[in-house]
């Protein structure tokens, strides 16, 4: 029995109400981030966490340093990143430990869902499980997808013969399968869910507690499913979901890969990636980003320490390039925001809305989003989201 | 400190000059400058050289001046200063000629920034300008380099963007009678107005055009001056300003604080004022940068540059004719060379002889603002007979 303290979601803005697409400046770690953030909202802190996708950007090492700092959470927590869809983000949840946080995330459809175990809360039981192998769709380490091609089969061999096979009880949702196919299984009318892999489960849960829905909950891949039964219990439950809206017409220019320093970066990966600024003793400004000082006595002053920033501030100016850029889809904006309640300001790229939309004086909020693929390295850092796009 | 002249001064056209190299351009410059001087020059008399380039096209800057112009046996230093370097190029030579170290210095700035694929070069430029895991991957172009200041000064001060376009307008202008200019053509405010936007607020006509290019200047100790011409031009003040690199550390965008600093050190080393310019060519490598200069350079009262633009008092024939080359925007833009060739163009307005000419001019002043807009040159200058 796993008790869940609270749940979030996470949709880009991008695409339709039931599809939507990540910004050419979010990952699977950025949505993870949005998703988590939005359950840790308030809430007491996690002791671990898991992951669950297959569309991690990192697959060498360094999704874990990402997302904790995302999350703005203790470098030193466990991190499981784990390949899989909805089924194993069930999987996760219901074997979970009190103070896990999981979090699914999918690319397409996009969205991210999490939520956080604890000692009270929305109880899940565990009640099937079944693991069959009908690999209708494939994707090989270089990422190469083959589709069988048959969605009949999978339909009849996979789902249906899976779902016999479980003895499960006919659910009230079903994450990991089409509205129609979804509709088909269970009992009644069941949620319809804006994506179908990690996240889709999460998303489940959050329709169920908005619905006071109670019963199985169905996470299903391919022919391998996953049964959870949801009870009664006090879920907080925050969604991050705001309206859908066409992808905004742009141009990628191909061009010359983006030159990267490893040892920049990793410089100012603290601070660029928990959006913190340095606090030199005896000094009462902040030094975003941070450096070092030297007195008027010519001292060093090098024992900085690192304090968070205000996630939130105003558009001091901003600009937006229309003309093509190698390596980047045009057009873009970008805006310096000063920080509130702090004599701080960042240049920074726009996110979430059409560019060239916003204007000196407009409000927003920071996130962390995939700044730029700089040969072959991913980029992240604060992107302003305009306070009409959140 | 000894008065240090300028005798002679001359630049290749500003171009895209895909046929020739930097070792071409510097050699091209510098003979159109020793053939200005009015009594000749023998290039051994030259005892020291500075050289003003961004970039390392071909190779190492100060080996390349030395090596193409035969003057393997004097000390060459390299200048680098943003788009401030070929005003600063000037400034250490001069300091060179003032202290008693020389007599005879050479000044040349080149580059060529057609030299790349014009795909590369943005981030290749960018490399020189940027803080690499902060600003670097934004895609902080230059002209949005430059828009940040200008959106917000557009913002506070009653400037328009018909303001921008007409000081396209007068530099475009000024380009077509100028055989070195890059762009000469005439344009009018609805062209500039309805161009295509290349970075908000800028339009394809408010932005200098990419350009290779060499300039040279002969500066001479007063001890020695009229031993080259009886018509020496007088450098009489020079400044360089700094200001904080990351844009996100200035705390005023309307005004670019380098500016101001050069601007006050080289007029107070001349002990002149604004007042006094009777020419200047201003760094305009977008038209609202040269409207923000008008201000810290002291040719207007704060956000009072759009009344000079109205008032047609920076045209040739007004008040106080600004970029009567056609400027960055209309003559083009090779950093290396754009503060040299605004001294090449001051002297000869000084001298009565530009193509553009400016009557009766006694001062000249000429100015850089660049890299992340936090490094400025301004050069005083004037006419013989002083």
């Amino acid at each position: 029995m796993t008790q869940v303290f609270s749940v979030g979601t996470y949709l880009p803005c991008w695409g339709s109400a039931l599809r939507r697409q990540a910004g050419d400046d979010e990952d699977a770690l950025t949505l993870a981030v949005e998703a988590g953030r939005a359950v840790l909202d308030g809430a007491a802190g996690a002791e671990r966490v898991i992951v669950v996708s297959r569309e991690l950007p990192l697959l060498e090492g360094g999704n874990a340093a990402v997302l904790l700092a995302g999350l703005g959470l203790d470098p030193e927590l466990e991190v499981s990143e784990r390949l899989g869809g909805a089924p194993a983000a069930l999987d996760a949840l219901t074997s979970a430990r009190p103070r896990t946080l999981v979090i699914g995330a999918d690319l397409e459809p996009a969205g991210a869902g999490a939520a956080l175990t604890g000692d009270q809360g929305l109880s899940l039981r565990a009640t099937a499980r079944l693991a069959r192998s009908l690999p209708v769709r494939t994707r090989d380490a270089t990422g190469t997808v083959h589709d069988y091609g048959d969605p009949r089969l999978l339909r009849e061999r996979g789902v249906l013969a899976s779902v016999a096979a479980a003895g499960v009880e006919k659910p009230v949702a079903v994450a990991g399968v089409d509205r129609k196919q979804a509709g088909s299984l269970c009992a009644g009318l069941p949620p319809e869910l804006p994506t179908a892999g990690a996240s889709a489960p999460f998303f489940a849960l959050a329709a169920m507690v908005r619905d006071g829905t109670t019963g199985t909950l169905l996470a299903i891949e391919q022919a391998s499913l996953t049964g959870v039964v949801v009870e009664t219990g006090t879920v907080r439950v925050h969604r991050r979901e705001p309206e859908a809206r066409p992808v905004p017409k742009g141009k990628y220019t191909p061009g010359a890969e983006i030159p990267i320093s490893l040892a920049a970066y990793d410089r100012a990966f603290e601070p660029k990636l928990r959006w913190e600024a340095a606090r030199h003793p005896g000094r009462d400004e902040l030094d975003f980003p941070p450096r070092y000082h030297v007195g008027r006595d010519g001292s060093l002053s090098s024992d900085y320490t690192l304090v968070p920033l205000p996630r939130t501030g105003t558009v001091y100016t901003g600009v937006t390039v229309h003309v093509p850029v190698p390596g980047l889809r045009t057009p873009y904006s970008l805006v310096i925001v000063e920080l509130d309640d702090v004599e701080v300001r960042a240049l920074v790229k726009v996110t979430g809305t059409e560019p060239g939309t916003v204007g000196i004086g407009d409000r927003g909020r920071m996130v962390l989003r995939r700044v730029a693929v700089r040969s072959g390295v991913p980029d992240y850092g604060y992107a302003f989201e305009p306070e009409e796009a959140a | 400190m000894r008065k240090v002249a300028v005798v002679g001064a001359g630049m290749t056209p500003f171009a895209e000059h895909f046929a020739l190299g930097i070792k071409d351009l510097v050699p091209m410059a510098f003979a159109e400058c020793a053939a200005s001087v009015d009594k000749g020059l023998d290039t051994s008399d030259i005892q020291a050289a500075w050289f003003g380039e961004l970039s390392t096209t071909d190779g190492f800057p100060a080996g390349i001046l030395a090596d193409t112009l035969d003057l393997p046996d004097i000390p060459v230093t390299r200048v680098e200063n943003a788009c401030a370097t070929g005003n600063d190029a000037v400034r250490n030579a001069l300091f060179g000629i003032a202290s008693g170290a020389f007599d005879v210095a050479l000044v040349v700035g080149a580059d060529k920034v057609r030299e790349s694929a014009s795909k590369d070069t943005f981030w290749e430029w960018a490399g020189m300008t940027r803080d690499m895991a902060w600003d670097y991957p934004l895609g902080l172009v230059a002209p949005a380099n430059f828009a940040l200041h200008v959106t917000r000064y557009l913002h506070e001060s009653p400037a328009t963007k018909e303001h921008m376009a007409m000081v396209a307008v007068k530099n475009h202008h000024h380009a077509v009678s100028n055989p070195k200019a890059q762009l000469r053509f005439d344009i009018t405010v609805e062209q500039a107005l309805d161009a295509p936007t290349v970075v908000a607020p800028f339009g394809l006509y408010d932005c200098t055009p990419q350009s290779d290019g060499a300039a040279a200047l002969l500066l001479v100790s007063e001890d020695v001056a009229d031993r080259y011409t009886d018509r020496p031009v007088w450098i009489r003040g020079v400044g360089l300003g700094l200001d904080r690199v990351m844009h996100q550390h200035k705390r005023d965008m309307t005004t670019f604080p380098a500016t101001v600093k050069a601007a006050k050190q080289a007029l107070g080393m001349a002990g002149l004022t604004p007042a006094d310019v009777d020419v200047a060519e201003v760094h305009d490598c977008f038209t609202g940068v040269e409207l923000i200069s008008y201000e810290d350079l002291g040719f207007a009262e704060r956000f009072g540059a759009y009344k000079l633009v109205e008032a047609e008092a920076t045209k040739v024939g007004g008040a106080l004719p600004v970029n009567p080359s056609g400027g960055l925007k209309a003559k083009g833009h090779p950093p290396g060379a754009t503060g040299v060739a605004q001294c090449v163009e001051i002297f000869e307005q000084l001298r009565g002889e530009a193509a553009n000419q400016v009557d009766g001019a006694r001062i000249g002043l000429a100015h850089n603002i660049g890299g992340p807009t936090a490094v400025s040159a301004v050069t005083v200058l004037e006419g013989p007979g002083a």
